[in-house]
């Protein structure tokens, strides 16, 4: 925007006013600036992915290997993630790819939101860009350009020799850690409520044995830290740092916040098979990254209080393993579809509690099925079902029991109704069966019969 | 067929009906509904607005009364006589007197004490112990006018219900009678009434869950309809008309009986007043009387004998001479100031000498209803006078006035507004563009005011509010009324 109306960067700022009428000019607060942005990473760090560090003076660079199945894959993730923070204020660009210089260079030096480059494809999306998505000195751009150089392309074609007796060896590095030629190792964020251990191994390990016992180690050391400072964790990350310096993570997090290296551990252990140690492991670190004060309460003795079984541990086990956990909770409406709802697997209990005045089918449909019937409007059971081919005569039933539609939720329910019979068939099987519409104004529904429960 | 709907909520009972007597009495016209019996809770208040709609329909009014006890029991009564009606108003100024503001506690015993020449009907929830227990208490209390009410909830197990509460009332020697436990007159004010609920619960829509009325169909329905519905009960439908013919008691009957005035001794009370207003008249003019005054005193003084008014103007006179005594100020005011007796019995002070009064403005036997002194009184001694009068006559001889207080446009829309849970800022806002009883409240002043005409809670809001303007939402004591 700024640039577009014809502003620099060192622009005096009398020059900047008169071409602007009612410019509004901030002083520059590069201190603030560099909190927001590690503020900014930290949530990063907490939400999406263990090794998070702060790029330049105006980005975030994430390590999401291995982070993005959380969120539903790559596309997903990055969107979310732009328009979560969208909706804090910020307009962030975003870019995945292979390596740190592309991503940065995408996320800057194009206007799309949001880019992907697929795995392996990292040199045809970078080779178009200009050379000053390199990461390099202005006065290395502003030679390069003299020379007759506009994008990465033409630049990463040119011998290497030259280039380096003229400007250093930095070019030839940028380029090649744009290309993934070169490592690049991010140093991942920390603060001081974080909790961190490491362990160095002289000897490169690689047995899972091995690593589990050094993770146990950890545990306890992580836990003896946590005590210090009276701290529970909630996450924790171990990084597993490899001689070919790669990094690998593996998060855990805990239901409520803890510090009992027994179920850290576990839950560590229980993952060390996704580690691959490649050529060995030099050094692993266990952070704890989410924590919480925590205080020490005493447990009432077990001679009185009958001790209730504590699930928690299962759960975590369970959770951390990538499973969806949830627990059922009844919700106060008659809409069969809308008297439940799902919960997390520690929240506290709603309080609220399961209609017994007027009972409803164990089993509930997802859908409810269209049936054929032979039934006498307006308020008569039916005396024939057919479900699914299937002929039933009807000997019992009960109802109508008329249930509206809530109407303050969209314009199709204001009128709509449903009756709802319990039907026995003379199989003795009991089905829970509605009409939409009350049987005399088709306004109200269109009098087609569905089967929405199965009783017994 | 013959059915009468013994079971009718207005909405005078509070944030609970959602349908005037005038729209009740008019649609049970069409439906060919011989009576009906208005059953507000725990109070009268509707009675007057439904004797009207009644007379202008044609359908036969039984005038009752929802009695919800302290226990939870719920019984229908309805007077079959005059003895009775005042027993039912006494019964609920007891339940009134105890509750305080807005509430009214009655128990089992009170109603036994005053049910003599009612029939009582149970309001029966599911078929057992409990109701049992109701069902004999209130058949020990209401003898052979004790009734229990069938009615349909389209819940589950609701024949089984009906059949059980018949066997139970069988055993007890209650007869079965069908209602319908009307809340609307059609089925369209589901909706208000769902609103009202919540403002009566202040919740909203959304979180309100099971407070709603859960009991489904609580509209009118025509005879046919009701036999339809139950085939079993024919019965027990038909007995919806015994009850109406038991009822005799018309509110026509009622008449004002006005208190004997404490008068000069020896005169009646007439001739105390011609007594007074001739030695008021000597103060007045101590010059005599002037021709003109002397001819609309006598005038004056004709009409009100005619009318019997004459107690009335003592009344009025006395708590001004009282009020005079302990220098509390005092002044007539509005259509009293037409008489030349009030000028110089000192309650108003506009010289009939020297202004054309118009007597007839005030009382004339064209327009046959009482007449109406308004007083203003020092508002911070107030007080003393209303104490002078329970002194005087009374405590349970004399009472405040209340006044029904009505939803207009603003008041409707920030209720509506707020159980529909829209935010306070809009409801402020829309409540501020409203001026009047304007029932335009369309798209053009949705557009005016920068909001979305096409949101659907918006829309129903403004629906929702249109059809509660006009409906009482509770009962406040009127500011200066006292009879």
């Amino acid at each position: 925007m700024t640039l577009k109306v014809g502003l620099r960067v060192g622009m005096p700022a009398s020059k900047a006013q008169a071409m602007i009428s009612n410019l509004v000019m901030i002083d520059a607060d590069p201190r603030a600036d560099a909190a927001a942005v590690e503020r900014l990473a930290l949530w990063c760090l907490r939400t999406y992915s263990p090794i998070v560090a702060v790029d330049g003076i105006d980005g975030v660079v994430l390590d999401t290997e291995g982070a993005d199945h959380l969120h539903k894959g790559e596309a997903l993730m990055i969107s979310g993630l732009v328009n979560t923070l969208w909706h804090r204020g910020l307009t962030a660009r975003a870019a995945i790819s292979d390596t740190w210089g592309a991503s940065h260079a995408l996320a800057r030096l194009t206007g799309a939101e949001t880019t992907i480059v697929p795995i392996g494809e990292t040199a045809k999306a970078v080779v178009g860009l200009p050379i000053q998505s390199l990461r390099l000195p202005a006065d290395t751009i502003a030679g390069l350009a003299t020379m007759g150089f506009a994008t990465v392309g033409e630049l990463a074609a040119t011998p290497r020799a030259p280039l380096a007796l003229r400007f250093g060896s930095e070019v030839g590095r940028r380029i090649d850690q744009m290309f993934g030629r070169a490592a690049e190792v991010m140093e991942p964020l920390r603060t001081e409520e974080m909790v961190e251990v490491a362990k160095v191994f002289g000897e490169p390990i690689a047995a899972a044995d091995t690593i589990a016992k050094y993770v146990r180690r950890l545990s306890e050391e992580l836990s003896a830290g946590l005590e210090d400072r009276g701290y529970g964790m909630k996450r924790a990350d171990l990084l597993i740092h490899r001689v070919d310096s790669k990094a690998q993570s593996i998060r855990v997090g805990l239901a409520k916040p803890a510090r009992d290296p027994g179920r850290i551990s576990k839950l560590l252990c229980d993952r060390i098979d996704q580690i691959d140690p490649g050529f060995g492991i030099e050094k692993l670190t266990l952070t704890a990254v989410h924590t919480e004060p925590l205080e020490e309460r005493q447990m009432s003795s077990s001679l009185i209080a009958e001790e209730t079984a504590d699930v928690l541990p299962v759960v975590e086990i369970l959770a951390n393993r990538g499973a969806k956990l949830f627990r059922v909770t009844p919700v106060a409406t008659d809409v069969p579809e809308r008297s439940f709802t799902r919960i997390g697997a520690d929240a506290p209990e709603s309080g609220a509690s399961w209609p017994d005045k007027w009972p409803r089918p164990p089993r509930l449909l997802a859908r409810p099925e269209p049936i054929e019937v032979m039934a006498l409007l307006p308020d008569q059971p039916p005396v024939v079902v057919t479900w699914k081919g299937k002929r039933r005569k009807i000997v019992r039933a009960d109802g109508p029991e008329r249930i509206f539609g809530e109407w303050w939720i969209r314009p199709r329910e204001l009128q709509a109704v449903r009756d709802y019979f319990v039907v026995e068939d003379d199989q003795g099987e009991r089905l829970w069966i509605y009409r939409s519409g009350d049987g005399m104004d088709t306004a109200t529904g269109a009098h087609l019969w569905f089967v929405h429960g199965v009783f017994g | 067929m013959i059915y009468a709907e013994l079971q009718t909520t207005t909405h005078f009972s509070f944030l609970r009906g959602a349908s005037s007597s005038d729209e009740l009495f008019t649609k049970a016209a069409e439906l060919g509904i011989s009576a009906l019996g208005i059953a507000d809770r725990n109070s009268l208040a509707g009675i007057v607005r439904a004797w009207e709609a009644s007379k202008a329909t044609g359908v036969r009014l039984v005038v009752g009364c929802r009695l919800d006890l302290a226990d939870g029991t719920s019984i229908l009564v309805y007077p079959t006589d005059r003895s009775a009606y005042s027993r039912l108003t006494r019964l609920l100024s007891l339940g009134k007197s105890r509750g305080g503001k807005g509430k009214c506690i009655l128990h089992f015993d009170d109603v036994e004490a005053y049910a003599d020449g009612m029939v009582g009907i149970l309001v029966p929830d599911e078929a057992d112990d409990i109701c049992a227990a109701q069902m004999r208490r209130v058949s020990k209390i209401f003898g052979s006018l004790a009734y229990v009410a069938l009615s349909l909830r389209r819940r589950p197990n609701d024949q089984l219900r009906l059949y059980k509460l018949a066997n139970v009332a069988a055993d007890l020697g209650v007869k079965p009678v069908v209602t319908n436990d009307v809340l609307f007159h059609e089925p369209g004010r589901r909706q208000l009434q769902d609103i009202v609920t919540c403002v009566r619960n202040r919740t909203t829509i959304d979180a309100i869950g099971s407070d709603r009325e859960r009991h489904a169909d609580r509209y009118l329905k025509s005879p046919q309809e009701m036999y339809r519905l139950f085939p079993e009960y024919s019965r027990a439908v038909a007995r919806t008309h015994d009850i109406v013919d038991l009822c005799r008691f018309d509110l026509g009957e009622l008449q004002y009986q006005y208190p004997d005035e404490a008068i000069v001794p020896g005169l009646d009370a007439q001739q105390s007043l011609t007594k007074f207003v001739w030695e008021g008249a000597v103060d007045r003019y101590p010059e005599g009387i002037p021709d003109k005054v002397r001819k609309s005193i006598l005038h004056e003084l004709k009409l009100i004998e005619e009318m019997q008014y004459a107690p009335y103007f003592l009344t009025v006179y006395s708590i001004v001479r009282y009020a005079r005594s302990q220098d509390i100020l005092c002044q007539g005011r509005g259509s009293a100031a037409n008489s030349a007796c009030c000028y110089v019995l000192g309650i108003t002070s506009i010289d009939p000498e020297t202004s054309d009064l118009l007597f007839e403005r005030f009382v004339s036997k064209e327009r046959d209803e009482p007449p109406d002194i308004d007083v203003d009184f020092e508002h911070e001694r107030r007080e003393e006078v209303i104490q002078w009068i329970y002194r005087t006559y009374g405590r349970s001889r004399s009472a405040l006035c209340s006044a029904v207080n009505r939803y207009r446009a603003k008041g409707a829309i920030r209720d509506v507004g707020k159980a529909m849970g829209l935010p306070q800022d809009l409801i402020t806002q829309l409540s501020a563009g409203v001026w009047s009883w304007a029932d335009d409240i369309g798209d053009e002043q949705l557009r005016s005011n920068n909001l979305n005409a096409t949101d659907y809670r918006l829309r129903l809001t403004l629906e929702l509010a249109k059809q509660l303007m006009g409906a009482p939402r509770h009962l406040s004591q009127h500011p200066g009324g006292s009879c």
